[in-house]
Parts: C-alpha cells; structure tokens; sequence
C-alpha cells in the first residue's frame, strides 16, 4: 500500500507538486481574508500571512520529500539546478570539462595499454603462473637470449618447481590461397605449449608427443581461411608444399605470440637437447607448479647453475665461465619488452595531468566561492541545511565531473586509435589494446572521483563562509595555495621529464649509423626451394628494373632482428686462457650490399660477384672487427672459420650501428650471401631515387612466381621505428608537461587575481596615503613567486627523485642533467612571473578615488 | 528548519492531531489548522510550514484521502478524509499518546 502510494505519487509529481502550491495559495488567502476580517490593511494581512506560513518554499520542498522516493527526487532536483549553473557559466564548464576530459582521457588510454600489455597480458588466463626462462651470458654482455635444448631438457626435469614445460622456435612457411604464394607466421612447440598457459582448443585438439605433420590454427586463420567452420578438423593443409593435417584450433582469446598464425609440433632431436650456447633459437615456458612461488623456481634454476661449475661437463663449464645464467622473468614482462618502463612513465604523467586538472578547476570553483556566498546565505536562511548545500554542491561538482568523463572517453578512444597506428617495435602488441566497457566505467569513475575531489574543498569553504559572520578567505587562500604549489612541483617534474627525454632524442637523431639509408627501400622474401639458380637471377632483374640506382641482397637487413650472432676461430691463433670464446655477428649479403648502403670500403675488396657458391669462401670484415682480432695488423688474407669452414679476409669496410643508434654494434663479418645459403629467408634492398614501394615485389614476382614477399619498408622507417617508442615517449610527456604548466599557470594567475579583487579597497586605501604602484607591484609579485618558487623546489626535488625510472630511457644525457633542471625551472619560473604580473598590475593601477567612493 | 514560532509539539503527535480533527469531518489545510487552534485554546498554533508536510505523509501512509472540492466560502480547496487505516492509526497513536502521557504524570508527581 505504502510503496504502492509512493509510486504513484513519484509519477505524478509534477501535478502533485502543482496541486500543493494550489493548496498552500489558497490557505494563504484564507489566512489573509480572515486577518483582513479581524481589521488589518490587506498589506498587513499579506504580511502577517506571510509571517504566519513561514517560508512558502521550504515548506513545499519538504512536502515534496515526504512522497516520491526522497533520495532520487532530491538528486533529480539538485542535477536540474546543477545544469542550470552549469548552463549559466559556459566558460567555467567549459573549462573543467575540458581540463577533466584530457586528464581522464590521457589515463584511460594509457591503462587500456597497460591492461593488455602488463596488467593482464594479452588476455591470457592465469599469466601470472607463467614464466620465461632465458640465458644470460654475463661475459657476453648478452642478455635474455633465447635458448638452447639443453635449458628445456634440465627445466623439463624440475618437476618439482614446474607443472609443465614448453619450448617454442620461430618458423614461417609459404602458403598457396588460390594461386598466390603467402608467408604463414607461426610457431613449432612442444606437447605441453598451450597447457602452460592453461589453454582448451576451440574445436579439435593439441599437440600430443606422438604429433609430427599436424598443425594447430589460430583462431583467426581459422576464421579468414576456412571461414571458422569446425569441419576442418581432419584436413589437410599445405606448408611449404608439405601435407600438414590440422587437428584442433586454438580459442579466439589465445593470441600468444601476437604475429602466431599457426602452430606445429617441435621436435627436438636428442642431439639437440644436448646442445648447450649453439642454437639458440628457443623461447621456453614454464608454468608454477600449484604452491610453489616465482623466487623459489627461481631458486631450484640457480642451484642447477651453481651445479655446472662442478668438473663434471668440459662444455658446461666452459659456459660457466663466460658467466652463464639462466633467467626467469614473469611472462607479463617478456611480453611487455621495452614498453614496460615507458607505459609506466606515461601512466604517471597522465595521472599528473589528471591530478593537475582537479586542482586548476578546485581553484575556478574556490574562485567562484566568493560570488556564491549570497546565494548560500540566502538559501540557508530560508531554511536548507547545510548537508543539503553540501550535497548540492557536490552535485553540480559531479556532474561537471560526468561530463568531463565522457569527454575523456572520446579523448581515450581517440588516443587509442592514434596508439595503435604509432610505428614502434611491439607494434602489433597495441593493435590488440581496445578500449571495452570496463574501462570505459573505469574512466568515468575516475572523472567522479575526480568531481568529489575538486568539489569538496570549495563546497566545504563556501559553506564555512557562508555560515560565519566573519569571512575566512585565510583559509581559501590556504586551499588554494596549497593547490598552486603542488601544480607547479608536478608541471616541473614532468617539464624536467620531457628536456631529459627530448636531449636524448636529439642525441640520438645526431648519430650517423655509418651508412645512408635514405631512398632504399626493403623487403623480405623467401627463398623458393630447390631454385639455387634464384638468388643470382633476382638480383640481374632487380639491377636492371627501371629506375634503381643500385640494389643488393642480404639476410638479416639492418634494423630488423640484428646479426646472427656465431662463434669463430681464427687460423694459427688460439684463445688466451681466460679469455672468453670469440663472437662476431654474421651478415649475408650480395655484390652490391655496401654499394646500395654506401658503406666506405677501408681495406681491400668488398663482395664481388665472382664470389660465387662454388668459389672458395670468403669474408669481409668491419673496423671493429678489425680493431679487435686484429689490432696493429693487416687482417687482409687471415682466415676465421665461423660458417662453411676457413674464410679467408677479402676486406675491411666501415662498421656501422645495425641493430639499434644507441649502440655500438658487435663486431660484424660479412658472407657473400651465394656462399652460405642456409638461411629460408632474405631481403632485397633497392636505392632509387623513385619510390620503391611494389618495385621489389614485382621483381620477385617475376622471377618466381611462388615466392611470397613480406614486410616492405623503407629503410629509414626501420630505424625511425627502433626510435619510436623514444619518440612517443617524449612527445606525450611533453604534451602532459605543457598542459600541466598550463593549468599551473591558469591556476595561479586565478589564485592572485582573486587576491587582488578581495584587497582592492585596502589596496586603493594604501594608494590614497601614498604607497606607490611599484611598491604594490612588487607586493603581489612577491607573493605569487613564493609559492611558485616553493613548487618549484617540491619539484625539483621530486623530479631528482623521480628521474631513476627515466635512467633506461636516456641517451648520453645523464638522469641529473643540471642544464635540464636548470632551464626547466627558469622556463617555470618565467611563466610564473608572466602569471603573476598580469594580475598585480592591475592592482598596481587601482585608482583610490574609485576605490574610496565606491567603499 | 522549522520556521513556526510556536514550540514544537511532541514528536509525532501533530500526525495524531490531525487525524482526530478528521475525525469529526472531512476538512481542508486551512480548516484544520483553525480548527486545532481553536479548540487548543490557541495553544497550538500549527505552522503551515508543518502541517503540508505532515498532509503529504498521511496520504503517502493511506491514512487519509484528498479531494478537491469547494469550501464554504466558495474557494476551490483539497478535502481531506480519514480513512479505515487512518481510524486504526488514530486509536495506535493515541494508545501510545495516553501510555507516554501517563508516564510523564507519575514522574511530575513523584518529583
């Protein structure tokens, strides 16, 4: 009956509400006939009506609340006046809702990434059990290289710290669908390889030990190629020309690794599993046995190091002593890579910018307290409690809030799509990132949050000063202050943030990698089977099509997966004891390789084409291998065996940075590519002056028809995507740093003008007895630059703290930089002084005339 | 709050108040509040500013029922009536009323 009331009450409110103001107008007429009756003036009998009643509104409002459902009415009622506020000041909503937008959008584009690149990797279901073990070669310098069969085989046997253990090794096949030739990226992987991640087939089945010509689809190949229909269990597909039959298909959430198309069974022959620092192609995975922590695998790992240095195994201890280790490091991170440190930078600074929003619109709103306080005044007296403004207040906060939140989502959404077309190494891991519902309420709630935040310390002011007769602006200041302070710390730490990174930048775009990469153009390609003769032909018609100035061929390019790194020996020369073993990097390449890239010739000759597959085997070298094995004599004519036996020493050329800019690169030797024809792979590489997008594909098309072409880029693009992750980096702390001195800015310029506004009449007082403009100039000066000046310690001393997570990212710019501290701070403070002038000259130029009569 | 200089009257019982002047006969706000006056000698003024609060609870409880209708003096008013649940409520509150009353007269007394 009650709830039933209530209902219909709450429907009809709006009548109901109408009615009772009917009701109360005619009790207040009939009070006033009736004082008229007893002989007062119709005014005095409106008057005393009025007196008698009380307040005609209070009294409706809390009629109100006793039907309709109290709460929501009430919030109703406040978002109505809250959107009528916010109508009427365009330019403050306009502002938070800006200010709330880009900090929230900033954050939830930046934890879309870190959800699917660190939080929850790929989606995967219990990640967190799953390590990843890889070698360390401290002697080396060689970090987290995959590893050999012999780190599976021990690791296959800690049952007691692993549940299952999986290996798993790069492979690409070429596929005929409908006639054209295409590259399959996939994996070969051990029984156990999707048990580790805890994985159920989406139809058919994994691999069992038995497994040899089988094959396992990803969810979207499945889906592009036999239009996901579960027939295809049983059938058989071609892999380069071999038959492969497909028995089961790995669910749509499985998309480890990102560029896995399919999987085939790895088996390891027992050679190999002996194999210790040869071969070193495998990604191993072991799953936490149920119990047992990351530390104590860890543990159970070193102590089988530890054990090699035992004088049982010449080979172990051989690598023992070049510092061998075996890593384990949580799955998360291997995914993650290199984007771990600067997602979590980003992370900090978005939450900068959005910290930094809720102080610049705390400081409008605070601004604003007091316009408002006639109003609050007047709504107290007539009867509203102070939990009812408190509540109203923090209704329009919110709502200013909401809107900045769903502007943020757009923000986000926007990032996002930008995000992910970003060229970096780990691109195709941001095409995985969306933005999905979660953390879309994952935004809003944070622009909530940040409603109440920047809300209450104004809503709490206003009612403060509305409810004493004496004004407390002390302590808004105070707020306020304390507000401005923290911005200008926070906006100079990331300022300091960004002239670290950008130096770096720089830095880097100052190195010359040793050779021109501009107008070459690349691709991969794989090498048909059974066509020796290809290799030479491609490069006859590569050489005479339209428009190249020159072209070669090698395996790897540089700026891709960086040289195979190998063992040598040197002819007549033994290693010293105690030495570690010799390790060069192999490239591959044909006649024209230095040519195309103009790599200076120092020493003897490069490649020639009379290298050829039957001539004997020659090398060529580069400075620093040179300067290495051979320093003060003339390597021209020794002989290293490193591949395909004794090679003799043809030339010298120029070393060049291969991998990345920042580093050196290992010393390389170069193999006429004819020579050494191990590899399924290789690249063209073409210089023309014409763009040579298609040009190297056609070639290829040309000369074989059934040779698939793959990862077409300019060579300038790879090593502007080895700096890509610098670049966005930079360039989005850079952004957030610019906003954040911006808000700062805004907040402080706010903070001193409202100084000014409240003090004008003892400004224009001290005028009139003779104070001069400067001496008020200087006042207020003074005062915004001790706030500035004290965020500005905070933030250099947390900007000196906080440079530690930048370390990894810097390049010949030392994470103390005193020029970037010191110009981050002048930048800051100029801006502030440009701040704070701006307001105190008005207050310099106040007229005490005006200001007299006016008082 | 409250906006009516008279003191308060015990919690609740301006709800009882009103549903026994009903009790005689349908009335409007108006009536009511002078009617109350009246009779209490007027000792109980009732601020307007209570009593609409008050009307709308006994109509969300479905103790009394409202009408518009036409008051004697020809003014278009909204007729309140008591209903069965609010003659129950009535005889509630004034069994709880007459129980509280008495207590406070033994503790005047013994003082």
């Amino acid at each position: 009956m009650r709830l039933w009331n209530r209902i219909r009450f709450f429907s009809a409110r709006e009548r109901l509400d109408r009615e009772l103001a009917d009701e109360i107008l005619a009790h207040r007429e009939m009070l006033e006939e009736r004082y008229t009756r007893e002989g007062m003036t119709p005014r005095e009998a409106r008057e005393a009506a009025v007196r008698q009643f009380g307040s005609d509104l209070s009294s409706r409002e809390q009629s109100r609340e006793e039907w309709g459902f109290g709460w929501l009415d009430t919030v109703l009622r406040d978002c109505g006046f809250a959107v009528r506020l916010i109508r009427h000041r365009p330019m403050l909503t306009l502002a938070a809702v800006l200010t709330v937008g880009l900090g929230v959008g900033a954050n939830t584009a930046v934890v879309s990434v870190l959800q699917t690149v660190l939080l929850n990797p790929l989606g995967l279901r219990d990640s967190g059990k799953v390590l990843v073990a890889t070698v360390r070669l401290e002697q080396l310098q060689m970090r987290q290289t995959p590893t050999s069969g012999v780190e599976f085989r021990e690791l296959s046997t800690m049952t007691d710290a692993f549940s299952a253990v999986a290996a798993s090794e790069g492979r690409t096949w070429t596929i005929l669908t409908s006639g054209e030739a295409s590259r399959l990226v996939g994996r070969a992987v051990t029984p156990d390889f999707f048990r580790v991640f805890g994985e159920r087939p989406r139809a058919g089945r994994f691999f069992t030990p038995e497994d040899r010509e089988s094959v396992v689809l990803s969810h979207g190949l499945w889906k592009a190629q036999f239009g996901g229909e579960d027939t295809v269990i049983g059938r058989v597909m071609m892999l380069d020309g071999q038959p492969h039959r497909i028995v089961g298909v790995a669910p749509a959430s499985f998309r480890f690794p990102v560029d896995a198309q399919a999987w085939t069974p790895l088996v390891l022959s027992p050679a190999r599993l002996r194999e210790r620092g040869n071969n070193m192609n495998l990604a191993i995975f072991a799953r936490l046995k149920e119990g047992v922590t990351p530390a104590q695998a860890e543990d159970r790992v070193n102590r089988y190091v530890a054990a090699l240095k035992s004088p049982v195994d010449g080979e172990a201890r051989a690598m023992a002593k070049m510092g061998y280790f075996v890593d384990l490091e949580p799955f998360a991170g291997h995914v993650a890579g290199d984007l771990r440190r600067p997602l979590w930078l980003l992370w900090a600074s978005a939450l900068a910018v959005l910290f930094n929003g809720c102080a610049t619109v705390a400081a409008l709103l605070l601004s604003r307290v007091a316009g408002r306080k006639r109003e609050m005044a007047i709504r107290l007296s007539l009867g509203a409690t102070r939990l009812q403004i408190l509540r109203q207040l923090l209704v329009e906060s919110l709502l200013l809030g909401a809107l900045g939140g769903a502007f943020g989502v757009l923000v986000a959404a926007g990032a996002l799509s930008l995000l992910t077309r970003v060229s970096i190494p780990g691109r195709r891991l941001l095409e995985l990132v969306t933005l999905d519902s979660q953390l879309m309420l994952y935004g809003l709630a944070l622009a909530l949050a940040s409603g109440l935040v920047f809300g209450l310390a104004p809503a709490v002011q206003l009612l403060r000063e509305s409810q004493s007769e004496a004004i407390r602006r002390g302590a808004r200041h105070g707020f306020q202050n304390l507000f401005v302070t923290a911005q200008v710390a926070a906006a100079l730490m990331l300022l300091v943030g960004t002239g670290l990174l950008l130096r770096s930048f720089w830095a880097l775009q100052q190195v010359r990698p040793g050779f021109d990469p501009a107008h070459v153009g690349t691709a991969y390609f794989i090498k048909p089977k059974d066509d020796p003769g290809f290799i030479t032909r491609l490069e006859t018609r590569l050489a005479s099509s339209p428009g190249v100035q020159s072209s070669a061929l090698a395996f790897p390019l540089p700026f891709t997966s960086g040289g195979l790194t190998s063992r040598f020996r040197i002819k007549g020369r033994e290693r010293k004891s105690g030495e570690p073993e010799w390790h060069g990097e192999a490239y591959f390449v044909s006649s024209g390789y230095f040519p195309t890239l103009r790599i200076p010739l120092v020493r003897g000759r490069g490649i020639s084409p009379s290298d050829e597959a039957q001539a004997p085997v020659i090398c060529v070298i580069d400075t620093n291998f040179a300067e290495r094995f051979f320093p003060g004599r003339d390597p021209i004519g020794q002989e290293i065996a490193m591949y395909r036996g004794w090679a003799r020493i043809e030339g010298v050329v120029g070393a060049i940075r291969a991998s990345t800019l920042e580093k050196a690169t290992r010393p390389v030797v170069y193999y006429p590519l004819v020579q050494v024809p191990f590899f399924p792979q290789a690249a063209a590489l073409v210089r023309s002056n014409q763009p040579a997008g298609g040009l190297i594909r056609e070639a290829v098309r040309q000369t074989s028809a059934s040779t698939p072409v793959f990862d077409e880029r300019d060579m300038e693009d790879r090593i502007s995507e080895s700096l890509g992750i610098r670049r966005v980096v930079a360039v989005l702390v850079c952004t957030f740093g610019v906003i954040c001195l911006l808000l700062a800015t805004v907040g402080l310029h706010g903070v001193v003008a409202q100084v000014v506004s409240d003090r004008t009449p003892e400004i224009g007082l001290r005028m009139a007895l003779g104070a001069r403009p400067e001496q008020i100039l200087a006042q207020f000066l003074r005062r915004g630059l001790v706030y500035g000046g004290i965020g500005i310690v905070v933030g250099l001393a947390g900007a000196s703290y906080a440079q530690r997570w930048l370390s990894g990212m810097l390049y010949e710019v030392k994470p103390s930089d005193p020029l970037t501290f010191y110009s981050a701070s002048a930048g800051v403070l100029l801006i502030l002084v440009l701040a704070v002038l701006w307001p105190a000259r008005r207050a310099s130029r106040i007229d005490p005339q005006s200001v007299l009569r006016y008082e | 709050m409250a906006t009516n200089k008279t003191p308060e009257f015990l919690p609740g019982t301006l709800d009882m108040l009103i549903l026994k002047t009903l009790t005689r006969a349908s009335n409007h706000g108006y009536g009511i509040a002078q009617y109350i006056q009246k009779v209490s000698n007027e000792a109980l003024r009732i601020g307007e500013g209570s009593l609409y609060p008050a009307l709308q609870r006994l109509l969300v409880n479905g103790w009394v029922e409202a009408e518009w209708g036409i008051s004697e003096t020809g003014r278009r008013v909204r007729i309140y009536r008591l209903t069965a649940g609010g003659r129950k409520q009535l005889a509630r509150e004034v069994a709880e009323f007459d129980y509280l009353i008495a207590g406070i007269a033994r503790v005047m007394e013994g003082a």
